[in-house]
C-alpha cells in the first residue's frame, strides 16, 4: 500500500458516517436555520428576510414553556438517577449469573412502542383506577385529587420513558469497577458512605455523565408525555413546536424555537461538562 | 351501524377502544403524537420550497367545460368516509357509478388532516397541477382558502341537477362560497355535549354547563378551534357566523381562563371515546359521529344537543385546477346528491348527510338510522364559525393555540 493510499484510508472509512451526518444533520439544520429567518405565511409563501425578531418573539412568548421543559426534564433526570443508580449498582455487583436477564428486563419496555407505553400510563393513572383509589384510601391524595393530567404525571411519564437510558450507561460504568478497589477501600478503613462517595461515584462518573445527558436531552424536547398525561398548564416547548408547526403552519417560529431549544441544551451541556470535566464527557477517563 | 356486539373481556374492550380511536375518521392524528412524526416530513418539504409566491389574491376560477366521460377518476378522501362492502371490500357507491358511467374510480384515502394535506398539495396546486386528483374533500375553512388562492375550479351548476335541487338549505350558502359553486358538502358532523349521566346528576343542556365548577377538572373541550369557539359563542348567545373577531377572542379568553383555573382538564381530538367511559372526564364537547358508537357501547354515556344550537363542521368536495377529468368529477359530485346513493353512504359512515331526501329513503330501508338525531339533526339549529380574512384568522387561531397551552 502506498503512503498516499494509506493516508486516504481513514477518510474513506469515515465517509459513510460523514455522509450520514451531512445528509441527515447538516443539511436539515441549514434548512431549518434558513426557515427560522423567513417571514410570511403558508398561503403567501415564505420570504427570506433575516427576520431575527422571530427569535425574540419566540423567547418572550414561550419562556414559560421553555423553563418548564428544563424544570421537568431536570426533575425527571434526577429521579431517574435516584432510581437508576441503586438498580445499576445492584445488577453490576449483585446480579451474578442473572445479570443479563436483569438487563434484558430493563430494556424490555423498548420492545413496545413509546406511544403505546405512554398511553398505558393513562390507564394506570386513571382517576378511577386502583392506584388513585389506594392513594385516596391511605389519604395521600384528597377525595378530589387525581394523578392523571397533573405535572406529577408528566414528570413520572418522562422518568419512566427515559429510565433505561440512565440505567444502561450507569451499568456499563459500574460493571467496569474492579471489586478489589472497593475491598482495598474497606481495608483502608473507609466507611460504606466513603466508599460510595469517594470510590464508586468518581469511578462511575463517565457513566453518570452519559446517563444524565442521554436522559436530559431527549426529555427536554419531549412532547408526548405532556400531551397525553398533562393539561394545558403542563405543556412543554415540544408541544409548542408541534402546534406551531402542524396546527398553525408557522414554520419560522417552529424552526426558531427548535434552535433556541438546541442552543439552550448545548449551553447547559457545556456548563455541565465544565463542572464534570470534559474527559469524562467523552468517556476518556484519566487514570 | 349499531350492531350489537358479542361480550368482551375488559382488556379486549380497552384494546378495541384503542384501535377504534386510532381508526375513527378524524382526529387522533390531529394533535396526537403519532401524526406529528409522519406529517412533519411533508410539511417540512413544503416549507423548504418556493420563496417567491404570487399567492394571496383571489383569482377567477375557471368554469368546468363539457367533455367526454373519462375512463378513470381520481378521488381523494379521508379514511373510513365512504361505504365499504365488508365481504368484497369494494365500495358499492363507486361500483354504482361505474355501472352508470363506465368510469373506474381510483379512490385514495390520503387525507388525514387538513393542514397536512394543504402542506402536501400547495406547491402542485400553485403551479396549476392537481397531482392527478380530480376531487378532494377538505373541511370548509380549507375550502375557503383553496378558493381564495385560486386552486379550485368552478362548477357548471346547470350540469348538476341533483346537487342544485337536493343540497340542504342550511349548508347552501356559506360566507366563502354563497352559491356553492366551488365546493359541495360531502358530510357534516355536529359538535355536541357528551356526559356521564350517572355522574353529572342530571341532563346537561347547554355548553355553559361545562363551565359549572361542580365538574372542575372533569371537562374536556375539542382542540379543533372552530368547533370549540363556535360552541362557546353559541352558549353566550352569539351567532358564530356573525361573530366579530373580538367576540371570538372574548370566547377564547373565557376558554383560556377555564383552562387556567383547572376547570378544563384538557383539549382533545376524539380521546373522549375512552376518557368518558373510564370516568376521567364526565362532561365533554365531542363529535356526533363518535356518539353513535359510544352511547351504544356504554349505557352511562349520554349526549345532548345544546339548547342554544350546535356547531357543525362540513367537509366538502372540490375540483382542483388542473384536474385531468374535471367534467367526470362534476358528474361524480352530482351522483352522490342522488338521495338513493347518499343513503348508502350515510348508513355506513353515520355522519350528517347534506342531501335532502336521504332521510325518506332510509325511513324505508333502515328506520333506526333515519330516526337517529345524531345523523339527522334539526339543521335549522346548526351554526359554524365565520371565515375570517387570513390575518384575522391567524390571530384567532394563535389565541386559541395559546389557550390550549401551546
Amino acid at each position: 500500500m502506498t503512503r498516499a493510499r494509506r493516508s486516504l484510508l481513514p477518510y474513506a472509512l469515515l465517509a459513510p458516517g460523514l455522509l450520514w451526518l451531512l445528509v441527515f444533520f447538516a443539511i436539515p439544520l441549514y434548512y431549518m436555520a434558513e426557515i427560522s429567518l423567513k417571514e410570511g405565511t403558508i398561503e403567501t409563501g415564505y420570504q427570506f428576510t433575516w427576520h431575527f425578531e422571530t427569535y425574540v418573539d419566540a423567547i418572550s412568548n414561550y419562556d414559560e414553556q421553555l423553563i418548564r421543559s428544563f424544570w421537568y426534564a431536570g426533575l425527571a433526570t434526577l429521579i431517574a438517577f435516584l432510581i437508576g443508580f441503586p438498580l445499576a449498582y445492584a445488577i453490576a455487583f449483585r446480579g451474578g449469573k442473572y445479570r443479563n436477564a436483569l438487563l434484558l428486563i430493563v430494556i424490555l419496555p423498548f420492545f413496545i412502542t413509546y406511544l403505546v407505553r405512554t398511553l398505558s400510563w393513562q390507564t394506570i393513572l386513571d382517576d378511577e383506577g386502583w392506584i388513585v383509589d389506594s392513594l385516596k384510601t391511605v389519604g395521600l391524595i384528597g377525595d378530589e385529587g387525581r394523578l392523571l393530567a397533573t405535572p406529577a404525571a408528566v414528570v413520572a411519564g418522562i422518568t419512566y420513558n427515559f429510565l433505561p437510558f440512565m440505567i444502561l450507561p450507569l451499568y456499563a460504568a459500574l460493571e467496569r469497577i474492579d471489586p478489589r478497589m472497593l475491598e482495598a477501600a474497606y481495608d483502608l478503613y473507609a466507611k460504606r458512605r466513603d466508599v460510595v462517595l469517594r470510590v464508586v461515584i468518581p469511578t462511575a462518573m463517565p457513566g453518570i455523565v452519559a446517563g444524565v445527558l442521554l436522559t436530559f436531552i431527549p426529555a427536554a424536547g419531549d412532547f408526548v408525555n405532556a400531551e397525553l398525561l398533562g393539561t394545558p398548564q403542563t405543556s412543554m416547548i415540544g408541544n409548542v413546536i408541534q402546534s406551531r408547526y402542524l396546527e398553525l403552519t408557522d414554520y419560522p417560529t417552529a424552526a426558531a424555537l427548535s434552535f433556541i431549544l438546541m442552543l439552550a441544551i448545548l449551553l447547559l451541556v457545556l456548563a455541565y461538562a465544565r463542572f464534570a470535566g470534559t474527559e469524562q464527557l467523552t468517556g476518556a477517563e484519566a487514570r | 351501524m349499531q350492531v350489537s356486539k358479542p361480550r368482551r373481556s375488559g382488556f379486549e374492550e380497552r384494546f378495541a377502544a384503542l384501535i377504534r380511536e386510532e381508526i375513527t375518521r378524524r382526529r387522533l392524528m390531529r394533535r396526537g403524537a403519532a401524526g406529528a412524526l409522519s406529517v412533519s416530513a411533508m410539511a417540512y418539504l413544503a416549507a423548504c420550497g418556493e420563496d417567491e409566491l404570487s399567492g394571496g389574491q383571489q383569482e377567477e376560477a375557471p368554469t368546468i367545460k363539457k367533455g367526454p366521460i373519462s375512463k378513470t377518476l381520481n378521488f381523494s378522501n379521508w379514511p373510513l368516509y365512504i361505504d365499504i362492502d365488508d365481504k368484497s371490500k369494494k365500495r358499492p357507491t363507486l361500483e354504482k357509478f361505474k355501472r352508470r358511467y363506465g368510469t373506474t374510480v381510483k379512490y385514495t384515502e390520503e387525507i388525514n388532516d387538513n393542514v397536512e394535506f394543504f402542506g402536501k398539495v400547495r406547491q402542485e396546486y400553485e403551479q396549476g397541477s392537481s397531482g392527478g386528483r380530480d376531487i378532494h374533500v377538505v373541511t370548509d375553512w380549507l375550502c375557503a382558502r383553496m378558493l381564495r388562492l385560486g386552486f379550485v375550479q368552478k362548477f357548471d351548476k346547470s350540469e348538476m341537477p341533483n346537487a342544485s335541487k337536493n343540497l340542504e338549505d342550511s349548508l347552501a350558502s356559506p360566507d366563502f362560497d354563497p352559491n356553492r359553486e366551488h365546493s359541495m358538502p360531502w358530510q357534516s358532523g355536529q359538535v355536541l355535549i357528551g356526559y356521564r349521566r350517572d355522574r353529572t346528576g342530571g341532563r346537561l343542556t347547554s355548553v355553559n354547563d361545562l363551565f359549572d365548577p361542580k365538574f372542575k377538572g372533569k371537562v374536556t373541550f375539542l382542540s379543533e378551534m372552530r368547533d370549540t369557539v363556535a360552541a362557546v359563542l353559541l352558549a353566550d348567545g352569539i351567532e358564530p357566523e356573525n361573530a366579530t373577531k373580538d367576540q371570538a377572542l372574548t370566547a377564547i379568553e373565557k376558554i383560556e381562563k377555564a383552562a387556567r383555573d383547572g376547570q378544563i382538564r384538557r383539549f382533545t381530538g376524539n380521546e373522549y371515546i375512552k376518557d368518558l367511559p373510564k370516568g376521567d372526564s364526565i362532561a365533554v364537547l365531542g363529535w356526533s359521529g363518535d356518539f353513535v358508537q359510544l352511547t351504544a357501547d356504554n349505557p352511562n354515556v349520554a349526549y345532548s344537543v345544546p339548547e342554544e344550537g350546535f356547531a357543525i363542521f362540513t367537509d366538502s368536495m372540490q375540483i382542483p385546477v388542473g384536474a385531468p377529468n374535471a367534467y367526470t368529477a362534476q358528474k361524480m359530485i352530482d351522483f352522490v346528491y342522488d338521495p338513493e346513493i347518499q343513503a348508502a353512504i350515510t348508513a355506513y359512515v353515520n355522519y350528517v348527510p347534506p342531501v335532502k331526501g336521504t332521510k325518506e329513503v332510509l325511513l324505508e330501508q333502515d328506520p333506526e338510522i333515519a330516526e337517529n338525531e345524531l345523523i339527522f339533526p334539526d339543521l335549522s339549529k346548526a351554526h359554524s364559525l365565520k371565515n375570517y380574512p387570513p390575518a384575522e384568522e391567524r390571530e384567532v387561531e394563535e389565541a386559541f393555540q395559546r389557550a390550549i397551552g401551546a
